[in-house]
């Protein structure tokens, strides 16, 4: 037993000068602050071999659900700040929760080291809906306020958040649905219980040609739907959708914290990652840490927190 | 057709299938670990093998856990996942009266069956069932929650007023943490444990499991009747039983397999709905809830069934039916296989070789499960309980750690036990409340969803009550909370009603004043919880408040009516087993010192801890200086298996501290 505690009081001495060490410095535990299945897990599955190919060791994908993610968020920062731990983070949670109450972290204590990819919000509709373009959604909306309703993932997200930014560009009413996850409010539009779906792209993947996408909130068409138009295009200014990166714990060093962006961006340039994402119906981003992250995060807060306050979510 | 049967039945199928079934038949065995967990953990082997194979041997994983649950709902009182809740109001029953194999190998046929109709549904039905389950909208889902909530009548009928409000407890404290509908923080009190909110395993395992525990120590008698000898696994009574309830099986298995198809609902609801349906029509003896085994036929059928039909949505629409179906899912999405609409139609060699595979796992469920169950209920008849007590503790422990990797969780769970404990005592009987925790986040999910829709509409009220599949699940459940009381109203209805209290007389005599003092006391406090609860709806927004709020105040109203009930016909329900005080406060002590030293110490160290005092509290034998020590080393031997286990095998990354 002496033995043991000796051991493990080594351990502890010899990991302390954490900065001096190399990334990664053995396995990687990868935590998604949600259950299996979702966009964050599936992403993260796809990142998983591509790791393993550029360092030989394991990233080990585990899970912190609860609380929307602000569970797994509220404990980052008393995880191994070594570079053995690394956690999801996803946008707008991180910006928006912590104004909503008390979710035992602020956004500030999130250190945010890559944002890889994004799914881009976009308007729903099943095939045999009447709205065979935007504009036959608006007129609808227009002619009948508060009528259309929209199914979305959650409240106070990248569906409802655009869902109030795109009635406020289209001077129009209408009713946002929320349903928990993106599953279920597909389930809602297929169903025909909402008239259409604030949801993303990947939805426009995985539900194939029971689904038209009207319009996606994206800089440019996606590969993947090359005749669906841009919001933009369209006369919008609608860019957006669900943000999706790493974070470290405040600890990390400095070193650790470049480390980690420089592998999660190596693997986004891989050719053969790009297109499995694509594929699937993800949107590729590339926001390194350092200045350029602080200036994302900085731009998306003044671009969320109006929102939901127009949406009534935080006061 | 017969291509992709021979596609499925090659040797490393059979293999992966017969591999997957018995490790998830384990892994579901343990409370705490369900198939979502048991399907996630497996999700990295599969990337290296091909679509069909890969799709085969989580399937399979999922069949067997959706089993394995039934082995700790039948021996232990706790559903190992929710699916199985139903499976433990006949199943201990009929373990504690000597019957545990029997209802083993029962839950063992009656899960193969479900499981073959599912399969087959999965086959030749899936795409017409997949649009009939797109006509359920938010308001059937409402229904449907309540249809389930109906149960409560059944499950207490000897206080129907407490079981509602039991049930009204468990809904306000599955409101707690996070909002997603709303995105409000509700009943948190400030406090970042409860942000997550009550997670639903973690509750079965302490509202179930930690009573038992209780009450194992407090008491000297066995914990399962011993068999006089062994009986095999009684497999022909087993095969007479189960045929008896042919039509049970059949009715539970569709069900199931509807049920399963429904994105939003899954294996609970199924398991309760049939239940509720096999009690409502079965009249033998002995009745539901007391170890009839058409309750464990009607559940295991159901949540079997739910495999294949969870499928339906999953292949066809590309929307997962239940939550291991949105892994299996994410992995093909890894894998490069695209999912949804298109594999079923384009991708057909994957998905007609994975049903032929579905098939065979749930044909080789039958050898595997037998086996499984067979050690299961040797290993936990045969315990001594000063080794029972503490392994089962460690169990819950462990197993309510890994569903979230939380140690709050596990702190949830001992707190709950203890609050479901002391409940059970002053006569609120637990399942109404497991009840209300699981069916009422789907019961406001739809309430709050309908009322929005309904508002945009123009027509609340239409939206509630004049959609056709909506008034089926009403008349239904207006059927499902009347039946129990069937008796007394034809009475009422062939006498006039002057004499239809006869029943009344039969009762037990006057209660004493301290005992209804203690009544009035319980109901009190959970009159309390409903002021709170509605004091705190104050400070929400509307749509987060909206369903709390009525809640808690029918919760109020009920709670005076039972107190009028109380103070009028001076009964007083509740339940005073006679037990050593000492004994029955160490077990939550001893459980409560364990996850306080689990940081510290480290998983297995603090769980040793933990066992050591576990063991004095439930040694009611002489015991040699020996056989401590062979009891100590194979109970801490247990719980450091366990712990690698879990830590290696399952990568749940439980706390090292300073030992290990």
């Amino acid at each position: 037993m002496r033995k043991t505690i000796i051991a493990s009081l080594a351990a502890i001495t010899l990991s302390l000068p954490a900065a001096a060490q190399e990334f990664p410095p053995g396995q990687v535990e990868y935590i998604i602050p949600f259950g299996p299945g979702g966009e964050s897990d599936i992403t993260a599955r796809m990142q998983q071999p591509f790791f393993e190919a550029l360092y030989d060791e394991q990233l080990v994908v585990s899970y912190k659900p609860g609380g929307g993610g602000a569970v797994g968020w509220s404990q980052l920062n008393s995880m191994a700040a070594d570079g053995s731990v690394i956690m999801g983070i996803n946008l707008p949670h991180i910006i928006l929760q912590p104004q909503q109450g008390n979710v035992g972290y602020q956004t500030d204590d999130i250190t945010g080291v890559y944002i890889f990819h994004y799914t881009p919000d976009a308007i729903v509709v099943p095939t045999d809906s009447p709205f065979q373009t935007l504009d036959d959604l608006i007129a609808a909306a227009k002619e009948s306020p508060r009528k259309i309703t929209f199914s979305g993932s959650g409240k106070g997200t990248a569906n409802h958040l655009a869902a109030i930014r795109f009635d406020q560009m289209a001077e129009v009413e209408t009713t946002y649905v929320a349903f928990k996850g993106t599953a279920a409010a597909v389930t809602a539009m297929l169903g025909g219980q909402v008239a259409a779906e604030w949801g993303y792209t990947t939805v426009g993947v995985g539900q194939g040609d029971q689904v038209r996408l009207l319009a996606v909130a994206m800089e440019d068409r996606h590969p993947a739907f090359p005749d669906v138009p841009t919001f933009r295009e369209l006369g919008y200014d609608l860019v957006s959708g669900a943000y999706r990166g790493i974070a470290v714990p405040r600890d990390a060093s400095e070193e650790t914290r470049r480390a980690v962006s420089d592998t999660i961006g190596k693997i986004n340039a891989d050719p053969e990652f790009q297109k499995k994402m694509l594929d699937g119906g993800f949107a590729l981003t590339d926001v390194a840490y350092g200045e350029e992250m602080d200036a994302w995060m900085k731009a998306k807060a003044d671009e969320f927190i109006p929102a939901a306050r127009a949406a009534g979510v935080i006061d | 057709m017969l291509d992709y049967l021979f596609a499925a039945l090659t040797p490393l199928n059979i293999l992966l299938a017969f591999a997957g079934v018995a490790a998830g038949t384990i892994i579901g065995s343990v409370p705490g670990l369900t198939a979502t967990m048991a399907v996630a953990v497996l999700v990295p082997i599969t990337f290296g093998m091909t679509p069909e194979s890969a799709l085969i041997l989580l399937g399979a994983i999922y069949t067997g856990a959706i089993y394995g649950g039934a082995y700790a709902a039948i021996l232990l009182n706790t559903p190992g996942t929710p699916s199985a809740i139903g499976t433990t109001f006949d199943g201990y029953p009929m373990a504690k009266r000597g019957d545990g194999d029997l209802a083993v190998t029962i839950a063992c046929l009656a899960s193969l069956v479900g499981g073959l109709i599912g399969a087959a549904a999965l086959l030749l039905l899936a795409p017409p069932l997949a649009t009939a389950a797109l006509a359920f909208g938010p308001v059937e889902y409402f229904w449907l929650a309540i249809f389930g909530l109906s149960l409560i009548a059944a499950l207490s009928t000897r206080d129907f007023l407490k079981g509602l409000i039991g049930a009204a407890f468990g809904i306000l404290i599955a409101m707690i943490g996070v909002s997603e509908i709303s995105g409000e923080v509700r009943f948190t009190f400030g406090s970042t444990t409860l942000l997550g909110g009550i997670e639903t395993v973690s509750a079965l395992i302490g509202l179930y499991c930690v009573p038992v525990l209780i009450e194992l120590a407090a008491r000297s008698e066995r914990h399962l009747q011993e068999p006089e000898a062994t009986r095999g696994f009684r497999l022909p009574e087993a095969f007479a039983t189960v045929m008896r309830q042919k039509v049970n099986l059949l009715r539970s298995s569709v069900i199931g397999t509807l049920v399963g198809a429904l994105p939003g609902a899954g294996g609970s609801i199924a398991g309760l709905v049939a239940y509720s349906e096999a009690r409502r029509s079965d009249r033998r003896q002995p009745p539901y809830g007391r170890g009839n085994p058409g309750g464990i036929v009607a559940t295991e059928s159901a949540n079997n069934a739910t495999v294949g039909g969870g499928f339906i949505p999953t292949l066809v629409l590309g929307i997962p039916g239940t939550p291991p179906d949105a892994v299996i899912l994410g992995a093909l999405l890894v894998q490069g296989v695209r999912t949804g609409p298109t594999l079923f139609n384009e991708g057909s060699s994957i998905v007609y070789t994975f049903i032929f595979g579905l098939f065979l796992a749930t044909l080789l469920m039958l050898p595997v499960g037998l086996l499984i169950g067979r050690f299961a209920y040797g290993s936990i008849v045969r315990a001594p309980k000063a080794g029972l007590v503490p392994v089962v503790a460690f169990m819950t422990i462990i197993g309510s750690f890994a569903i979230r990797n939380s140690l709050s969780d596990v702190g949830i769970m001992l707190v709950l036990g203890i609050v479901g404990w002391v409940a059970n005592r002053r006569g609120f009987a637990v399942s109404p409340i497991v009840l209300g925790l699981i069916l009422g986040r789907i019961a406001e999910e739809g309430f709050v969803q309908s009322w929005t829709i309904g508002e945009a509409m123009g027509s609340v009220s239409g939206q509630f009550f004049g959609r056709p599949l909506s008034m089926v699940i009403i008349a239904l459940t207006a059927m499902s909370f009347l039946y129990p009381f069937m008796p007394a109203l034809k009475r009422i209805l062939k006498r006039g009603g002057e004499e239809a209290m006869p029943e009344k007389s039969e009762a037990s005599d006057p209660a004493s004043r301290a005992a209804i003092l203690r009544d009035l006391a319980g109901i009190g406090t959970m009159a309390a919880v409903a002021i709170i609860a509605l004091w705190q709806c104050s400070t929400l927004n509307l749509e987060a408040a909206v369903f709390p709020r009525t809640i808690a105040t029918g919760m109020l109203v009920l709670c005076g009516l039972a107190a009028l009930e109380t103070i009028l016909t001076r009964r007083v329900v509740e339940d005073r087993s006679s037990g050593s005080l000492p004994r029955r406060a160490g077990v939550p002590l001893a459980m409560a010192a364990g996850i306080a030293l689990a940081p510290v110490l480290g998983f297995a160290a603090a769980g040793i801890v933990m066992a050591a005092g576990l063991m004095l509290c439930a040694e009611h034998d002489r015991r040699s200086a020996r056989g401590w020590v062979i009891l100590g080393i194979s109970t801490a031997a247990v719980i450091v298996i366990f712990t690698m286990g879990f830590r290696e095998a399952l990568m749940v990354p439980l706390p090292r501290g300073l030992l290990y």
